[in-house]
């Protein structure tokens, strides 16, 4: 996280450059001896390249389904396809290529940064003895903990225990990247450099699959989002499909006394769901109407028109509906409901 | 490439099908020996009771090393205290004891008693014998006085056996057979495998239906003549003999010498014990004294104060004017003042080698053990003083001094006593 | 590290087309189990608790020397539990007198807390996970566990041999040995069966190893595995001393433990030293296959 932010976002690989998925999963089902249903009949479509929003609020089935696909859980019923390969079968031949950051870091204790790396490191059949000094190093650079890579693990603070753990699954290049709550007690500053780095990897090829329960800190990030509720798979796709499918909305600001003449001129431009809300102290209203991309008027012409009619605009607004829109139209609950 | 989707449910099967196989793999591997052990021993041919009697008495003793174990179900109250200690031949009075046993078939032998961590060990050369207690570090030598030694080398090349002994089947089943025909009958049964080889057993019913002994069962190994195992059943239970003394491995080849001597540990307390000869008068009486039992013990000539009532099987030995209390307090001059009993007691064979437990503290007590505290354990108040009342022998320790000893019921003792 | 030193272009559309970074397969590189091996060799011996463990039970012969020395010329020299009384005679038997007194709870207890954590512990720093998602197999990594813990039984067991033959040397000088049954062997032979003992003490230790090995398996709290080990040994030992269950006395993990002293008679027996271990090899079959069948089907929720 040395590099600094970058402000484009991130591309969108086609559809069809496709040939198979980094991740899928066949009616993927895990019901535990409590009887517990956690997750249930999920279809997961992780295309190559795609940098993919896990969403759900805490226990709709999120790390029990990542635990399914590293092999750690055995689905009930189901398949999983990792890269190509089945898994857990050819988990030994395809895990090496896969850096994982499940349920928060976790290493030992009494061993410092860097032990920890060099043990997992050796843990790893597949790699090189001779060069695992120089991974660990690029690894612990790359996430900025060189300087704290002699103190134990033990002494780290949460962020830093962050970003060791992204620091294993970044130990050897990646083909698949599946980071379970990467920002978790990481400050503004530290997500921001997790976002960053979830981008800079995926220019770079890796498929990453991010989950979180916080929608907005990865909204920007995402190609693909799927989103998770109660042990279903309610929604996945290319991220700026899923926000299309609800329109965006227009605010309009004006002095209480023209609110009146907004919402009727709004209505002769033929735009739905008009409604105004309540004055507030500066003296103004808002006046909401939905507006579609490919039919309705463009922003401009709005404010144009309401010129015209002798409506002051105090502001005008296009609203995106954000994944949490969608969400709380899927499921009729807000995202933290489960926490 | 394993391609084919393994479903989770019969792949835990599978796995925990290795440990289940695992179990039943080891189980079998612990049990399957002893089944196998009890293979037939068709083809052996029959003997007839007198013949194998006399073939077993007639046979040259054999070198032989092996492990002995000592069981003994004497109905005595739990000696578990005594376990506590080490090796100590009071164990021998109840639950299992293993012993191994080295002799050259001639005059040298090795008997040790094992102990968890502690061994106690009879060591003998033929004119002399050591026992040693790891427990103690305690050393007893036995030998004849120098003038007793060179009357006894000129007398004989076979010298007497001092009396460090601890129970072999071979000893013990030869000195059995030696009586049988005496107020018993002698039959053969089955054919059996004692220690893996095949053997004869004889069966010694005694006459009587008084005593306490009802059989003594007494295995023969089939090529070597040699007894390899010896139970003495209780009247009282069919089940289980009330004692048996096996081998449980044996191996007949001369021991080597460093088993069969002995050589006083450095550091060691030593204590030692002059074993008295007879006097050439019993001697010249007896062709075959004291190695061997008596063939009658009324033959013998009994010390002072001890007579002998009955005969045979239900014979009840009775000394007078012992100090218990001085005994148990292990005062030496009532153990001198002990008569020589062990040689003269006539009572069925385990009977007598209780009997040489017991008494065999007068040697000085190898027991570690509160004496006292023993006696109380093992005997009952009974009117006019204390009763020990076992499967096989019966003792009856009167107020006035009077000890009677027999394998009979206390009741028995009591009307002799009585008498 | 950047996007730059990877092999793939940072073109989106190629992404799938052209090999993603690190999509060489994956090859075994030689020497990779003896690698895992060291790793785990360092940890379990290289921890600090586990260090403290082999001090303190280092110290056995060190203390015990100590106050033997000290009571020689008193009225309580001689006196003590089997071996002990013999120390101040020949030091050899410090070693052997350390191991009695350690076998029946503090080797136990310190063997239960290593073998125990093997799993348990992984599992409650949720370092399982990673170790897993490597990958490591499990069958392997759970071999690697079982001979950390193997090598420090080994460790325990000699760290109080050796410490117990220095001490014991220092403070009594060694000489020819005096065996059980009373006869004396030479120096040479009587370090050999002192190495003996110290070997079949080691040997027996492998059954609780196996044992605390599975239930650290079942748990994600090491403690309640360690303990768990402890008290099979615990309760092992009790019921080697009820007489009324004899019949499965041979078969029990501890009742061959003492059959050390084998090796201090005149002539050892190869049948009894034989049937102790083989009665361990058994334990650790069945529990092995236990924990294998347990670590290598279990669900990784820690």
């Amino acid at each position: 996280m040395t590099a600094t932010l970058r402000a484009a976002a991130p591309a969108v690989p086609h559809a069809g450059a496709v040939t198979d998925d980094a991740i899928r999963t066949h009616a993927l089902t895990k019901r535990f001896r409590t009887g517990q249903v956690a997750v249930d009949g999920i279809d997961l479509a992780v295309p190559r390249g795609a940098v993919y929003g896990f969403l759900g609020p805490n226990g709709s089935g999120k790390t029990t389904t990542i635990r399914m696909l590293l092999g750690l859980v055995a689905p009930t019923s189901g398949r999983v396809e990792l890269l190509g390969e089945p898994v857990p079968q050819r988990a030994a031949h395809v895990l090496p290529r896969v850096g994982a950051l499940v349920e928060g870091p976790a290493f030992q204790p009494y061993l410092s940064g860097r032990a920890n790396l060099a043990r997992l490191d050796a843990v790893d059949a597949s790699t090189d003895p001779r060069t695992a000094r120089t991974r660990a190093e690029a690894a612990l650079e790359r996430v900025g903990l060189t300087a704290a890579a002699d103190k134990r693990y033990r002494q780290y603070s949460l962020g830093m225990k962050q970003r060791l753990g992204l620091a294993a699954a970044l130990l050897r290049p990646r083909d698949l990247l599946v980071l379970d709550e990467p920002t978790n007690g990481l400050d503004p500053q530290g997500t921001r450099e997790v976002r960053h780095l979830v981008r800079e990897l995926a220019d770079a090829g890796t498929t990453v699959l991010v989950s979180s329960h916080l929608l907005a800190e990865i909204e920007q990030v995402c190609t693909h989002v799927g989103i998770m509720g109660r042990g279903h798979l309610l929604l996945q796709g290319p991220r700026t499909e899923l926000t299309a499918r609800r329109a965006a909305r227009i605010a309009v600001r004006t002095p209480a006394a023209s609110a009146d003449a907004a919402v009727a001129e709004l209505r002769r431009l033929a735009l739905d769901d008009v409604t105004a809300d309540r004055a507030v102290a500066d003296g103004t209203v808002t006046v909401w109407a939905a507006v579609r991309d490919d039919t309705g008027p463009a922003p401009q012409d709005v404010t144009a028109a309401l010129v015209r009619a002798d409506v002051p605009v105090v502001g005008l607004d296009v609203r995106r509906p954000s994944l949490e829109d969608v969400f709380v139209e899927l499921t009729g609950e807000g995202f933290d409901v489960a926490r | 490439m394993d391609t084919t989707p393994v479903t989770p449910r019969s792949r835990v099967r599978a796995a925990w099908a290795v440990p289940a196989v695992a179990v039943v793999a080891v189980g079998a591997a612990f049990a399957a020996p002893p089944l196998l052990a009890s293979a037939d021993t068709a083809g052996l041919p029959t003997v007839q009771p007198d013949e194998l009697v006399t073939r077993v008495l007639e046979a040259e003793p054999q070198a032989l090393s092996g492990t002995v174990v000592h069981t003994a179900r004497l109905g005595l109250p739990d000696l578990s205290l005594v376990q506590v200690g080490g090796a100590d031949p009071v164990s021998l009075l109840g639950g299992s004891t293993t012993l191994r046993v080295w002799t050259d078939g001639e005059a040298r032998s090795r008997v040790s008693l094992l102990g968890t961590a502690s061994e106690y060990s009879a060591v003998t050369d033929g004119t002399q014998a050591w026992t040693y207690s790891s427990s103690d570090d305690e050393v007893v030598h036995y030998a004849l006085s120098p003038q007793d030694a060179a009357r006894a080398q000129a007398l004989r090349d076979d010298p007497p056996t001092p009396p460090a002994d601890l129970p072999t089947p071979a000893e013990l089943g030869r000195q059995a057979l030696e009586r049988a025909q005496q107020d018993a009958t002698v039959s053969v049964d089955a054919a059996t495998k004692v220690a893996g080889r095949d053997a004869y057993q004889v069966v010694v019913t005694p006459t009587s239906t008084t005593t306490l002994v009802g059989r003594i069962v007494v295995a023969v190994d089939a090529r070597t003549w040699t007894p390899l195992r010896v139970q003495v059943w209780s009247s009282d239970d069919a089940q289980t003999p009330a004692l048996e003394v096996g081998f449980t491995d044996v191996t007949f080849a001369a021991p080597a010498d460093s088993v069969l001597t002995f050589t006083t540990p450095p550091g060691a307390q030593v204590r030692e014990v002059t074993v008295p000869l007879p006097d050439d008068a019993t001697l010249a009486a007896h062709g075959d004294v004291p190695s061997t039992l008596p063939d009658d013990p009324a033959d013998a000539p009994l010390p002072d104060g001890v007579t002998v009532t009955g005969t045979g099987w239900d014979a009840v030995v009775e000394v007078s004017d012992v100090d218990v209390a001085a005994l148990l307090a292990g005062d030496p001059s009532a153990v001198a003042s002990l008569p020589d009993v062990e040689k003269s007691f006539g009572g069925g064979e385990g009977a007598n080698q209780l009997f040489d437990q017991f008494m065999g503290e007068g040697d000085g007590p190898p027991v570690d053990l509160d004496t006292a505290t023993l006696y109380d354990q093992l005997t009952t108040p009974v009117e006019g003083g204390r009763a020990l009342q076992s499967s096989l022998l019966s003792v009856l320790v009167l107020d006035d001094g009077r000890v009677l000893a027999g394998a009979v019921p206390v009741d028995t003792l009591r009307a002799v006593a009585g008498a | 590290m950047s996007p730059a030193d990877t092999t793939a272009p940072a073109t989106p559309a190629g992404a799938a087309a052209v090999p993603a970074p690190g999509a060489d397969v994956p090859v075994r590189h030689r020497g990779a189990l003896a690698r895992l091996v060291r790793a785990e060799l360092a940890l379990v011996l290289g921890r600090r608790r586990n260090l403290v463990l082999l001090v303190g039970l280092a110290l056995v012969p060190l203390l015990l020397g100590v106050v033997l020395y000290l009571a020689q010329d008193t009225a309580l020299a001689g006196q003590g539990p089997p071996f002990v009384s013999r120390v101040t005679g020949n030091g050899l038997f410090l070693v052997v007198a350390s191991l009695f007194l350690c076998t029946p709870f503090l080797l136990p207890l310190t063997i239960g807390i290593a073998s125990g954590d093997a799993i348990a512990g992984e599992a409650s720093a949720g370092t399982l996970r990673y170790l897993l998602v490597v990958p490591v197999g499990r069958g392997r990594l759970l071999a690697v566990k079982a001979l950390g813990a193997l090598v420090f039984a080994a460790a325990a067991v000699l760290a109080i041999a050796v410490v117990g033959l220095v001490v014991g040397a220092a403070l009594f000088g060694v000489g020819d040995l005096t065996l059980l049954s009373g006869s004396t062997v030479p120096l040479a032979d009587g370090v050999l069966r002192v190495a003996g003992v110290v070997a079949y003490v080691g040997l027996s230790m492998t059954g609780l190893v196996a044992v605390g090995l599975f239930f650290s398996t079942l748990t994600e709290v090491p403690i309640g595995a360690m303990a768990a080990t402890v008290v099979v040994a615990v309760v092992s030992s009790v019921l080697d001393q009820l007489p009324q269950l004899a019949a499965i006395h041979p078969a029990l993990l501890t009742h061959h433990w003492f059959d050390f002293a084998e090796m201090l008679r005149v002539v050892p027996s190869a049948d009894v030293l034989a049937q102790g271990l083989a009665v361990q090899a058994g334990w650790v079959v069945v529990f092995g296959a236990l924990a294998w069948a347990r670590f290598t089907t279990a669900d990784v929720t820690s």
